[in-house]
């Protein structure tokens, strides 16, 4: 579980986020939806403490960010960005494998691991085992960037943008990839994007953050009924 | 070429030993000026602020030509002094600060998204160095310290200069004698040197890239680099450890009087012997003789009393006396002269001595202003150099003199470049490069009788030397040593054989 309770934060003298609170269950993906500079991505490096609150209260599990042990904090989070950062001198299997061998697991259970989590994101393995990050394309990429951050099995999942620099090919065949995997071992997902329909195809519900506070929150069909006016603006751009 | 390989053939232990420096000096200023780029470069890469002045700091180390370095590091407590640990100091210096730069350079280059996702993985920050930046980094860490290897590969030439050995021992000796063979011994080496350390760290690059390196390219590669310095190493062991070292400034004639010097003692005692010959000039010798990293060696009279302890001339007659005085004063014994006195010359070509009628320095105030002067760096500089020597015969040149490698200077005069210098009494080129001395007839230079300086200390442990080293006082005539000289220089001569051949000759 992760809670937001009346949170500001800033980043160097400029306020971003001016006292938001949400909630996300166990189990549950909410989407952050908003324009550049809303806030999503400072909200969602607040919980592995890439960021911090000048105030409020950011909680994951029962405790709040600051009472964890940051590693600890960071192992239990998984983190994809649309940048997705493998390790260019590391094999896909060697980067999948980062967290798992933090964690000291032995060998068997680790390549076991590696195997079983690029058939999940439909990359088979012993054709991309051993490749360099350079020989993947952009989705061979994204997936094995969801592969690594799922790899110690972490409750918690933190993505901003992860499908944002793909064609919407691949994006669609990821989204359903996602939907599978979400459906299997369902995780507390918080997921970033400024795409309304990707929102509205993967998660439980939607924050919509304008001017660092969150102008609405609800299902997909909520937010379509909504009267808000940055709300109906943002469903009218995206729909038409 | 064939002169080339017959010098090699006859010298091959010692240029056996002079590489062996070479590779040490290097390779243990790379190690010392990566063991401190390194971490120094990850801490500015880490602090911005920081890094700004410290490349500076660096950089200002880089501009420092590499002869000035050495003079000032010389007389510096602990890290000072002549030998080898100076010149590690100076290449260090220098070898340091393209580490850093490139360091830098390499961690600021790693990609953002990699850092943040190995952060926000749970590595802690030394994992995140060891792991990624590191490893991200080390080709460019890798590149710096190749371009800072092949730099100090040449550098290291000028490390002779303050007897650290080396292959510049035979750059500067060739340099001094003119002779081109002696020049390659040390230049061509040197340059085989800088290419196949460059090849062996290009290939080094390539074992640290997780992509390309593969385990036994590793293996073979560090192999190669430990035998590589490990020979250095031996060959450099292979210098005996001397009771004796005999020092020498950067000239013919003071290399010929150190192997004067050195097969004396070495005939007379059984003490072993080091040559520290071709030092720098005045200074830099006083210094070593100071603080007792040379023993031994020849100055001469005038130079000391005027350029060393800057006292006036006063009487011809009285400057050996004080010179002595002021030498006992600083822990120094000065034996009595060798016999002849390297006076300065003023020399002009014969010929045109002849048409312009001038037989003393008096009649070159009449041409002055229609000719050029060129000396040595030293000359300009000292007090009974060419500004005494302007004002006690009024001479007025059409330019400011020229500044030359006292090297140069003859053969300068001789083609013409210039029409007047400053030269040794006894230099052996005067005579084959046709060049007239003219008469010092207002006597304006002291003498410069070439007398024996010898620390007390060393000659109260080692009473033989004095017997030794008195065997060749008063046996130097000013024609022996222009006929030594010009065997030397003219003839190209080995130094050493030709002070053999003289010792041969007055026993």
């Amino acid at each position: 579980m992760i809670e937001f309770a009346d949170v500001v934060a800033s980043r160097g003298e400029r306020p971003v986020l001016r006292g938001v609170s949400l909630s996300v269950a166990n189990g549950e993906v909410v989407a952050l939806v908003g324009r550049s500079g809303s806030g999503k991505t400072t909200l969602l490096r607040l919980v592995n403490r890439m960021l911090h609150a000048d105030s409020g209260d950011v909680r994951v599990g029962d405790r709040n960010v600051a009472a964890w042990d940051e590693t600890e904090l960071r192992r239990q989070t998984g983190y994809v960005i649309q940048d997705v950062g493998l390790f260019p001198h590391f094999t896909v299997a060697d980067n999948i494998a980062i967290v798992p061998r933090l964690l000291d697991w032995d060998v068997a259970r680790v390549a076991a691991r590696v195997d079983e989590l690029l058939t999940l994101v439909g990359l088979n393995p012993a054709e991309y085992r051993l490749r360099w990050p350079d020989q993947l394309s952009g989705g061979q990429r994204q997936r094995v960037g969801l592969a690594r951050a799922l790899a110690a099995d972490p409750p918690v999942l933190l993505m901003d943008e992860p499908f944002g620099a793909l064609d919407p090919i691949t994006r669609a065949e990821l989204h359903h990839e996602f939907k599978i995997l979400q459906a299997r071992l369902p995780r507390t997902v918080l997921l970033v994007t400024h795409d309304l329909a990707e929102a509205f195809a993967l998660a439980g519900r939607i924050a919509v953050l304008h001017d660092g506070r969150v102008a609405a929150i609800g299902t997909a069909d909520e937010l379509q009924r909504s009267e808000d006016p940055h709300v109906k603006k943002l469903v009218e751009t995206r729909f038409g | 070429m064939s002169a080339l390989l017959a010098f090699y053939a006859a010298n091959q232990a010692e240029v056996l030993a002079r590489l062996g420096e070479h590779i040490v000096l290097v390779a243990v200023s790379i190690a010392i000026a990566a063991a401190i780029g390194i971490p120094l470069g990850i801490f500015a890469a880490r602090q911005p602020a920081l890094a700004r002045p410290l490349i500076g700091l660096a950089n200002l180390a880089q501009t420092i030509p590499s002869l000035a370095l050495f003079g000032f590091l010389i007389p510096l407590p602990f890290i000072g002094g002549i030998g080898t640990r100076t010149a590690l100091v100076a290449l260090t210096l220098y070898a340091v600060l393209p580490i850093v730069r490139t360091t830098v350079s390499g961690l600021q280059g790693v990609d953002r998204a990699v850092l943040e996702c190995a952060a926000a993985m749970g590595m802690t920050r030394r994992q995140v160095l060891r792991q990624v930046e590191l490893p991200l980094a080390a080709p460019a860490i890798l590149a710096g310290i190749r371009v800072a290897t092949v730099v100090s590969v040449g550098t290291a030439t000028i490390a002779s200069a303050i007897g650290a050995g080396g292959l510049g021992d035979y750059i500067f000796r060739g340099l001094s004698m003119v002779d081109p063979i002696v020049i390659l011994a040390g230049a061509l080496p040197a340059a085989l040197l800088a290419l196949a350390a460059d090849g062996l760290l290009a290939l080094a690059g390539r074992a640290v890239d997780r992509r390309k390196g593969s385990r036994p390219l590793r293996l073979a590669l560090a192999t190669l680099a430990v035998v590589a310095i490990a020979a250095g190493g031996w060959l450099y062991r292979a210098n005996p450890a001397a009771a004796i070292t005999v020092g020498s400034k950067n000239f013919t004639e003071q290399v010929i009087l150190g192997e004067l010097l050195a097969l004396t003692i070495e005939r007379h005692t059984s003490l072993t012997v080091q040559r520290r010959l071709n030092l720098g000039g005045l200074l830099v010798s006083d210094e070593a003789l100071r603080s007792g990293d040379v023993d031994v060696y020849v100055e001469y009279t005038g130079t000391a009393l005027t350029a060393l302890f800057n006292e006036p001339i006063g009487t011809p007659a009285t400057v050996s006396e004080r010179v002595r005085t002021l030498y006992a004063s600083r822990g120094i014994t000065m034996l009595p002269s060798l016999g002849f006195n390297n006076t300065f010359a003023i020399l002009v070509r014969a010929d045109a001595a002849r048409a312009e009628k001038l037989a003393a320095i008096s009649d070159l105030a009449r041409v002055a202003p229609q000719w050029k002067a060129g000396f040595g760096y030293e000359f300009l500089e000292r007090p009974d150099g060419f500004k005494g020597l302007a004002a006690a015969y009024g001479l007025r040149f059409a330019e400011p003199p020229r500044v030359m490698d006292l090297n140069l200077i003859y053969r300068a005069l001789s083609a013409g470049e210039i029409d007047v210098t400053a030269g040794d009494a006894t230099n052996g080129l005067i005579q084959s490069l046709g060049l007239a001395i003219l008469a010092d007839d207002r006597d304006y230079f002291p003498p410069y009788d070439a007398v024996p300086v010898i620390n007390t200390a060393t000659l109260l442990r080692y009473p033989e030397l004095d017997r030794a080293i008195r065997t060749l006082v008063g046996r130097i005539s000013a024609t022996d040593m222009q006929r030594m000289n010009y065997a030397v220089d003219g003839q190209r001569r080995a130094a050493k054989d030709v002070a053999r051949e003289f010792l041969d000759t007055i026993r």
